[in-house]
């Protein structure tokens, strides 16, 4: 009976994922299309606002469109894992209805979301790519390592993610400091503005930012196209990997009550 | 074959969910005990329906949740082969935006049938559904019968080993309900087994091989479905009971072994007798033909309205009639302490050849159907009633002969 439930559940998170992009926009007449068409939105803002209406500059660099990209490389990535967080830290809320009539298994369930926000991920970043190719961007080699940087980055989310779903089914209160505490890290990260702006110590500060590890890495890709900082990438995975671990120890401690209060 | 071995469940009762994290982190006790289930064991041997009954909050939805694995227990082992699915979660995850086809697709990975399984056996379980085209539109513009039909043909077409049924199958209307039964009665000659919560003592007594009763967590009895529902009911009488003296349920030895007769101790059973209408003493009746059912006690004290009632039930227990002198609006006169008496029923007996058994009461005080201020004896099938063929009257299918008149007339100002 359990040999069959690894394969069963991934089946059941790749049909909850799918459902799960397909809802946000069922019974529209456009449907599957809106999803390019908000990310394209989004970015031809950026670029156009901050490259040539406004003429933000990164500095040491001349070209229109490097501030838009900057914004853009750290803005995509920095969406997904919010969201990935966030959703993943009232999934066992929202999915009551499922949970409280059908054995589920808990720990892989937030893994659904992982996968829809990937999607979602990809798409845009496919749609910026698009984007870039037109303005006549120059693609560093080092882009082929961003699926890499994404996959540690989503590790993060869900170790997190899980982490806080599970105290969330006893702390109702805690989704909204998740929300504000999301809002607050995000300017604890450089993503609208650039790391070396900052006073010495901000900058001390923020290095034990686990977020401005990926964050920069994208940076490092898109932007600087240089070699992303491997050092702290391999940090975040072992915080990650053991985070996971942890999360596990108390699941395991936790299960029965959390099925109970749900 | 699902076996079931000494399943407890506490339910800690917090004020507020975050009280059991303060339990965690203070080591502090912030919670009141609730048991659930109290070291509950049974066994449901392939191709078995067993029934669970007994009264609110005795643990049977607790029970039917650990089953399915929606709850963990806090001791015990239950050990399964094959899968298990619930008729409780008929239709879990249907999204009313999503066609009929997109939604067998959600639900049925949900109760645990792979993609492949799903490719394969989607068409049947559409066939079965008989849905037909809507399959293509989507479960909002459905009514709720076809949802159900819907739902209903996934699950059972999910191939598990074992169902859990809540409550009666109210899947679409009459004829539906016939093809589920049929397919459930497949499922059962094929050796799936069925775990059967219900408040209907009827569909109990009828579908299921056994039956348990829990009362506060804790598994009674264990039995054939009619004296589990016989106990059950008995139980139910000696809580309503208002009498100054208790009911209990009777000494087995004194009641041939029958374990859920009750009686206060203040009337003194003497003797039960069937007679044919010239009052001599019968061992089968003709079916048709009148009887008298007739038996006498001693009252201990005064009753002063009492009761009488008689209950006629079929091998399976199933009630064929039973009514009382409350509900024919007969007043009897008191008991007086210390006499004798003789209570006869007289009726006809237009029943189908078969045995049946016959149940008396005695209660005090009416007030509505079934329920009354003192239930002073209850005597559950304490005799048999033989019902055999009577050759002048013609055969007939079903329970009661209603002795019809048929007519043929040829119509002359019919038009063709």
């Amino acid at each position: 009976m359990d040999g069959s439930g690894a394969i069963v559940n991934f089946s059941l998170i790749v049909e909850l994922a799918k459902r799960d992009f397909i809802e946000r926009y069922s019974g529209s007449a456009l449907g599957f299309m809106w999803s390019f068409i908000y990310p394209l939105i989004n970015i031809l803002i950026y670029m156009v606002i901050f490259g040539t209406l406004m003429g933000a500059r990164l500095p040491g660099m001349t070209s229109v469109w490097g501030y838009g990209v900057y914004l853009i490389a750290g803005l995509v990535p920095w969406t997904a894992f919010v969201n990935t967080v966030q959703r993943s830290s009232t999934v066992y809320l929202d999915k009551k209805n499922i949970i409280t009539k059908i054995h589920v298994d808990l720990p892989t369930l937030p893994l659904f979301i992982v996968l829809s926000e990937s999607i979602t991920f990809f798409v845009t970043l496919g749609i910026f790519l698009g984007i870039l190719l037109v303005t006549g961007f120059s693609f560093s080699p080092y882009l082929a390592l961003v699926p890499v940087v994404y996959i540690i980055q989503q590790l993060f989310a869900y170790a997190l993610g899980f982490f806080l779903g599970m105290l969330v089914v006893f702390l109702r209160d805690l989704k909204e400091v998740v929300t504000i505490g999301m809002q607050i890290w995000f300017w604890f990260t450089p993503i609208v503005y650039v790391f070396s702006i900052l006073p010495v110590v901000a900058q001390q500060v923020l290095i034990w930012n686990p977020a401005l590890a990926f964050i920069s890495a994208y940076h490092d890709m898109f932007v600087f196209q240089r070699m992303p900082s491997f050092f702290y990438l391999s940090l975040v995975t072992g915080i990650s990997v053991l985070l996971v671990l942890f999360d596990y120890f108390l699941f395991r401690k936790l299960e029965k009550d959390i099925r109970d209060f749900i | 074959m699902m076996k079931v071995q000494g399943i407890s469940k506490r339910f800690k009762l917090y004020h507020s969910p975050a009280d059991r994290l303060r339990e965690i982190l203070l080591q502090k006790r912030y919670h009141k005990d609730f048991l659930a289930l109290d070291n509950v064991s049974f066994e449901v041997r392939d191709g078995e329906t067993l029934g669970i009954i007994g009264q609110n909050g005795a643990g049977k939805s607790t029970l039917l949740k650990i089953l399915s694995g929606i709850v963990i227990p806090d001791s015990g082992t239950i050990h399964i082969d094959g899968k298990v699915t619930g008729l409780l979660e008929l239709g879990t995850g249907f999204n009313a935006e999503m066609t009929g086809l997109e939604n067998i697709y959600m639900n049925g990975t949900l109760i645990g049938m792979s993609r492949d399984e799903i490719d394969r056996k989607k068409q049947t379980i559409i066939d079965f559904s008989e849905l037909g085209e809507f399959i293509h539109e989507p479960i909002k513009t459905y009514s709720s019968g076809m949802t159900m039909r819907l739902a209903f043909s996934i699950a059972i077409h999910a191939d598990p080993k074992c169902f859990l049924v809540d409550e009666a199958l109210a899947v679409g209307d009459a004829y539906f309900q016939q093809k589920c039964m049929r397919k459930i009665q497949d499922f059962r000659a094929s050796g799936g087994s069925i775990v059967f919560v219900s408040h209907d003592m009827n569909a109990v007594m009828t579908l299921c091989d056994y039956a348990i009763l829990l009362d506060h967590g804790k598994l009674i009895s264990y039995g054939i479905p009619r004296s589990i529902v016989d106990l059950y009911i008995s139980r139910i009488c000696i809580q309503s009971h208002t009498g100054e003296k208790a009911v209990a349920l009777m000494d087995t030895k004194d009641t041939l072994n029958n374990h859920s007769n009750i009686s206060t101790g203040e009337i003194e059973f003497d003797s039960i007798r069937i007679l044919d209408s010239s009052k001599t003493v019968i061992t089968h009746v003709h079916s048709d033909d009148e009887i008298i059912i007739s038996f006498s006690f001693r009252s201990e004290r005064l009753i002063e309205d009492p009761i009488f009632g008689i209950l006629i039930r079929n091998r399976y227990g199933v009630s064929i009639f039973g009514t009382n002198t409350y509900l024919l609006h007969q007043k009897n006169n008191p008991l007086l302490p210390g006499k004798m008496y003789q209570v006869s029923y007289q009726f006809k007996v237009p029943l189908q050849p078969d045995d049946y058994l016959i149940t008396v009461a005695i209660d005090n005080k009416g007030k509505a159907i079934n329920s009354f201020d003192e239930y002073l004896l209850r005597l559950n099938d304490i005799a048999t009633l033989k019902v055999v063929r009577n050759e002048k009257q013609p055969l007939y299918e079903g329970v009661t002969n209603l002795n019809p008149t048929i007519n043929v007339e040829a119509i002359t100002n019919g038009v063709s």
